[in-house]
């Protein structure tokens, strides 16, 4: 055999095992998920959700009375001076409890986007920057705040009193209501009203998505899916690798409930919003927190209370909010800075320098199709809720 | 007609290296190691300026290429700036000093309030300051800021020229210069600022970290201190460990085979490989005899390698132990 003959053969063999290796890659199998994939995709799988953990503080959370009564308060615009705002004013239930705006407008504007309640039953921490921490102590803020409810506790009891339905839902589960003039009674009363809403709040949960069905096709080691498109899956590839996305959008609600500062941009006319920095000196101040006297907990250690993290860390930090609610709930971030999915992808592909704190946020190196597919999976966690009907619409329609 | 165009050019190079000397030389604030500098007297915080709407994320350090809504950041590397009433006022240059303008300059301005554009009251802003201007026209402008440290007893000022607009040719150089430094400082500050602080604050613990990660990696379920005096494990009332749960662990402490007792112990966690810490201040809330100690507070808030660092101090030995877990 000459040398030329002896390079021919080479370069046959090393074809065919090339044809070979591809052949058995191709099309290429992204179905394929190793052990360390599944296991975190089971951690995000909605089928993770734990039962929901009690709430300490307050005593009626799982009352179906109280659900009842808070269903009611919830949609009644009586609690607000004007008649015109109640909190399904700006929590709009056919938009997953948001309101389409930037920023929430009451009787006035407000500071910052409406939040969805959705799941957040689960969260330690209630608001963009945490300064409540319990449901039913943030369902109090808005009824006193200047630009939301636009009223006050005293105004706020005297709607319970003067509604006699209102007021033997009230009685029944809390006992008698407060005379006029009694300050200290209103107080109670007041947080009685919060504490019902938040028992109606509780049951505001997600449903499973096609997110989460795939995932039950992985988990059960189903080969051939239908499921998921391509771009889906190198999406959730990304999502959960690449796009480090998990740093903060974990677990089975896609988040983590913490406080992140990701470098977003100021609202046009106004300063940098220091989030959370504010917020947990508010939180700690606040009469209604899980030590005051108004909480039903038993153990006044309040963990979450004791142990938060303040200062310039948490400077401009704002709390993780749940993808699970990402459908009709744009415009995005603290002050709806962005419409689209795709500007809120652009800015975390590039990280920029925040303008008070620090960004956490890495630049991440995504090229044009790879932030095509994110969004492609982001898509696919759109989901109806969980919870029945009835709780979607005000009571008796 | 070349020499024209040669000695031209050569005065523009003149006027562009010329340019930088300039900026160092604006009064109050000044850059240092990539990092804008104010300093209201000794008093220093990191100073920044966005217009945002123009601009987005570009940071300035004083003159600002557009007249149009601006943002002023000062975020302070003293603790004093945070309990200090400071006060904020932008003024017309009237000085005919222009960059050169001085405190003195500006007290001898007869009608202050005549060429004030904004004055913020006093206010103490325990986090950060930041003051917002739109601003109508290009110009020349003075900037002070005014800390009250302890109570009126002492005064303290910074007074920065900087100019808003650029307009003549003269200032092109100056300018193309200008957005050029910007943008490497940009390029460069990425890490800086972070590392600058953390180097003032925190060498030492960055520096025993680093000393400790090697040995701590070795082992399983037991970690020894840097320097080899304690024997620390732990068991945690969660588990096995969750993302996102408050929790607490009972810390085991030997010292050659014996348990550690009375020890004061000071603990902080977070993630190495993403700059940042546990989202918990965890503490040390009970001593329960026998080596054993409660650290209550735990919570880690997403999947990854995690640090946990503990200064033990015992019968006049402190070391400190790092142990790692990955979530």
């Amino acid at each position: 055999m000459n040398r030329s003959t002896g390079t021919y053969w080479l370069v046959v063999v090393i074809t065919v095992a090339a044809l070979v290796a591809v052949s058995e890659n191709w099309p290429p199998d992204t179905d394929k998920w190793s052990d360390a994939d599944v296991a975190v995709l089971r951690t995000l799988w909605i089928g993770s959700l734990g039962v929901l953990p009690p709430d300490p503080t307050n005593a009626v959370a799982n009352d179906p009375r109280a659900s009842e009564l808070g269903h009611a308060l919830f949609f009644d615009t009586r609690l607000s001076p004007s008649g015109t705002i109640a909190c399904a004013t700006c929590h709009r239930p056919e938009l997953r409890f948001t309101d389409g705006m930037q920023k929430g407008r009451g009787v006035g504007q407000s500071k910052r986007n409406t939040p969805s309640i959705v799941g957040v039953a689960y969260s330690p921490w209630q608001y963009w920057d945490g300064r409540r921490d319990s449901q039913w102590a943030q369902a109090l803020s808005p009824i006193e705040d200047a630009a939301e409810h636009g009223g006050n506790r005293e105004h706020a009891v005297s709607a319970v009193t003067a509604n006699d339905e209102f007021r033997q839902q009230y009685e029944a589960i809390f006992g008698l209501l407060p005379e006029p003039g009694d300050a200290r009674g209103t107080d109670t009363a007041f947080a009685n009203i919060g504490k019902a809403i938040a028992a109606y709040e509780r049951l505001i949960m997600p449903g499973p998505s096609r997110f989460d069905h795939y995932v039950e096709a992985v988990l059960s080691g189903v080969e051939e899916q239908t499921l998921y498109s391509a771009d889906e899956i190198a999406g959730l590839r990304l999502y959960i690798g690449k796009a480090a996305c998990t740093q903060c959008h974990n677990g089975p609600l896609l988040t983590n409930y913490e406080f992140h500062n990701t470098g977003v941009l100021s609202f046009p006319g106004e300063v940098p919003d220091k989030g959370r920095a504010a917020g947990v000196r508010q939180v700690l101040a606040d009469p209604f927190n899980c030590r005051g006297e108004f909480s039903d907990a038993a153990d006044r250690s309040c963990a979450e209370l004791e142990f938060a993290r303040s200062g310039y860390e948490v400077l401009g930090a704002f709390r993780t909010p749940s993808l699970r609610n990402l459908e009709d709930t744009e415009p995005y971030m603290h002050k709806g800075q962005m419409f689209t999915l795709a500007e809120v992808l652009a800015h975390y592909n590039e990280a920029p320098l925040s303008m008070i704190g620090h960004n956490e946020a890495k630049p991440l190196g995504l090229n044009a199709v790879e932030l095509m597919q994110l969004e492609a999976f982001l898509e696919t966690l759109a989901a109806p809720l969980a919870t029945d009907e009835k709780w979607l619409r005000p009571p008796g329609e | 007609m070349t020499r024209l165009l040669a000695s031209s050019f050569a005065v523009l190079l003149l006027l562009a290296t010329q340019a930088p000397q300039y900026a160092q030389a604006h009064g109050g604030v000044v850059e240092e190691e990539d990092l804008c500098v104010i300093k209201v007297n000794y008093l220093r915080g990191h100073f920044k300026i966005y217009q945002p709407l123009i601009d987005g994320h570009n940071e300035y350090c004083e003159d600002l290429p557009n007249a149009t809504e601006t943002v002023f950041v000062m975020e302070y590397l003293h603790d004093s700036l945070g309990e200090a009433a400071v006060d904020f006022r932008i003024i017309r240059d009237v000085t005919g000093k222009g960059r050169f303008a001085r405190w003195e300059d500006v007290a001898e301005i007869d009608d202050l309030e005549a060429v004030t554009i904004l004055y913020r009251e006093p206010t103490v802003d325990p986090d950060v300051l930041t003051v917002i201007h739109d601003f109508k026209e290009e110009g020349d402008f003075i900037g002070i800021v005014t800390a009250n440290v302890d109570g009126d007893q002492k005064i303290y000022r910074a007074v920065f020229p900087f100019e808003v607009g650029y307009t003549g040719l003269g200032y092109w150089p100056f300018f193309i210069l200008l957005l050029l430094a910007i943008q490497l400082q940009y390029f460069f500050m990425s890490g800086r600022f972070k590392r600058w602080r953390e180097n003032r604050a925190a060498a030492a613990v960055v520096a025993l970290l680093l000393l400790c990660a090697p040995i701590s990696g070795a082992l399983a379920d037991e970690w020894v201190s840097s320097r080899g005096v304690y024997t620390v494990s732990f068991e945690s009332s969660l588990e096995p460990i969750e993302i996102n749960q408050i929790h607490a662990w009972i810390l085991h402490i030997t010292s050659d085979g014996e348990p550690v007792t009375g020890a004061s112990l000071a603990g902080s966690g977070g993630m190495p490989a993403h700059d940042h810490g546990m989202p918990t201040r965890p503490r040390v809330t009970a001593e329960l005899g026998n080596g054993h100690y409660r650290l209550e507070g735990m919570r880690f808030h997403m999947g990854g390698d995690w640090e946990v660092s503990i200064e033990i101090k015992a019968n006049g030995r402190t070391d400190t132990v790092v142990m790692t877990l990955a979530l």
